[in-house]
């Protein structure tokens, strides 16, 4: 994504998963901005270019170069914004010139693309811009460095460069960048102010209808993750817990015969099933009764050692759960 | 004092070795079911109650008729109790579930006890022909009942076999098939009339007329099981008791 330069900051590094786009969209529109927003993400960057509260372009980019604009560009930050949580927004206050010249240089006609500067004549391209009183943006550019030439009917409205903040008015680092070997221009060109007003996206593009829908979305994926999840943990507590019930029928079977699977079957159903054994009362009343039966068919020694690796082996499997 | 005497002087040694015998399975019984599961409490008592029954041999008022047959209704009532116990420990093994309480099994006992002493008091006193059917009904409900709780015993010992347990029911089916032997042998003496009762008080009584004489045999056979299977009985039934103890320990 290109470097913009950053005029007049109205807000930075806001949490743009803490912020509603209609909201935000609405304030700037009412407001009459002029300017730029960007949301900034991890792997890409959304630009959102307003003329005297109007959206004139939006340009949604990834860092591996993939652009969308308009309608699609939209769709995807709303996505972003209800998703993420790491995004960041940046509103800077441009004048309008300057404004059109952003919109150019992201959304403009492109007269040049990575064409390599000394197969120019730059002297007779700059003479062009200037008799055709072209509006737009002259970016040069090495593969390390660059730097943009704004132009109002023609005219230079200032430049910009990489390591500054805002237009100057010295064309020295342009010249600079433009002397080093294996310098490319692009060169886009715009409508004019008034022309641009006459665009307005958020009359196109409902944004608080995307914005509902990408939340219903995002709350239903949220909610199927939230019953996976719950799914796949009632699952393992249900395996847990079909492991401690073989485990207290091998105990019981051991000192009572094969007639202690059915007493522990038996007594877990009436508990609702090993779950049962979850809750204190549950377990003692399962251990009583197991006691209680056992009373019938071994003696008392057998009874204690039994009930004792029976309590132990619940307690482990409560400490599991 | 002196008609007790009189009542000893006339036991036999079988009466007397009988009489202690059963004293002590009943003693060890009623012992096994203090501090045992409510189940054993039904059998326990059960087989106490045939010390009771058997008690009448010393008993220096037994020339009361309807004491004399309360001590049979004791012996039914035994039986009775004990073949409850049984079926309710089946019922434990088949579907694993106990419920009731010591107590329970205490009072209903004394309770039947109490109501058939009450029968007996409102009452005509019972004659000696009377006295001997009772015992015979005691001996029939004590010769179905032993069948039944054989084949109980042998359903709780397929259920229960793997179990420390399970040897203990050998025991007790043992004890069935002896007392099966005991009352079966006084009821097919009393069926054919070639018992004591018959001989000496009703045949004195009436003209009725048994053939005994044409059956020696068969009279002194049936006599002799009745007498040592009795005896066999008591030793197992404290022997058992002993041994379940022994288990359960």
């Amino acid at each position: 994504m290109f470097l913009l330069p950053k005029g007049n900051p109205l807000f930075e590094n806001l949490a743009a998963g803490k912020l509603k786009l209609p909201e935000v969209m609405s304030k700037l529109s009412t407001g009459g901005f002029t300017g730029y927003a960007s949301f900034i993400f991890q792997a890409s960057t959304t630009i959102l270019v307003f003329e005297t509260g109007k959206l004139v372009s939006v340009l949604y980019e990834e860092t591996n170069g993939n652009r969308e604009t308009g309608f699609d560009a939209m769709s995807i930050l709303v996505e972003l914004m209800v998703t993420s949580a790491s995004g960041t927004l940046n509103v800077y206050k441009l004048s309008k010139d300057l404004t059109m010249c952003i919109h150019a240089l992201l959304q403009g006609e492109i007269l040049y693309k990575a064409q390599e500067l000394k197969l120019i004549d730059i002297k007779t391209l700059l003479d062009k811009i200037k008799s055709d009183q072209m509006n737009g943006c002259l970016r040069i550019y090495t593969s390390e460095h660059s730097a943009m030439i704004f132009y109002k009917d023609g005219n230079p409205l200032g430049f910009f460069h990489d390591g500054s903040h805002d237009i100057e008015t010295s064309s020295s680092e342009s010249q600079k960048i433009a002397g080093l070997p294996g310098a490319k221009i692009d060169l886009f060109s715009t409508q004019g102010v008034e022309e641009l007003m006459g665009i307005d996206l958020l009359e196109v593009i409902n944004i608080q209808k995307i914005w509902d829908a990408a939340c219903a979305v995002h709350q239903s994926e949220i909610n199927k993750t939230s019953k996976d999840r719950e799914e796949r943990e009632k699952k393992a507590v249900q395996l847990q817990l079909g492991e401690l019930e073989e485990q207290l029928k091998v105990i019981v079977t051991e000192y009572l015969g094969k007639i202690g699977r059915g007493i522990v079957e038996k007594e877990l159903t009436e508990q609702g099933n090993s779950a049962g054994l979850q809750n204190d009362a549950g377990s003692v009343k399962f251990l009583t009764s197991i006691e209680r039966s056992a009373k019938l068919l071994i003696g008392a020694t057998n009874i204690k050692a039994m009930m004792e690796r029976l309590s132990a082996v619940i307690t482990a499997a409560k400490s599991d759960i | 004092m002196e008609k007790f005497i009189e009542i000893f002087a006339q036991l036999n040694a079988y009466d007397i070795i009988q009489v202690v015998l059963w004293g002590l399975a009943g003693a060890m019984s009623f012992y096994f079911s203090i501090g045992n599961a409510r189940v054993w409490t039904s059998i326990s008592l059960g087989f106490f109650l045939i010390f009771l029954s058997q008690a009448y041999s010393i008993n220096p008022w037994v020339h009361y008729y309807k004491l004399s047959a309360f001590h049979y209704i004791i012996g039914t009532v035994a039986i009775m109790v004990i073949t409850h116990g049984f079926l309710e420990y089946y019922v434990f093994c088949r579907t694993f579930e106990i419920s009731g309480k010591k107590v329970v099994v205490y009072m209903t006992t004394l309770l039947i006890l109490a109501i058939s002493g009450i029968f007996l008091l409102i009452n005509p006193t019972p004659s000696p022909n009377t006295i001997r059917n009772i015992k015979m009904v005691e001996n029939a409900i004590w010769v179905f009942l032993s069948v039944m709780n054989i084949e109980l015993i042998r359903k709780i010992y397929v259920a229960i076999k793997d179990s420390t347990i399970s040897r203990g029911f050998i025991a007790f089916g043992i004890v069935f098939f002896c007392i099966f032997l005991w009352k079966g042998s006084e009821l097919y003496l009393q069926i054919f009339q070639w018992d004591m009762d018959w001989q000496y008080i009703i045949a004195m009584m009436t003209d009725e007329v048994s053939d005994i004489d044409k059956y020696p045999a068969r009279v002194q056979f049936s006599q002799m099981i009745s007498q040592y299977a009795g005896l066999v009985t008591s030793v197992s039934v404290g022997g058992t008791f002993f041994y379940m103890y022994r288990l359960l320990k």
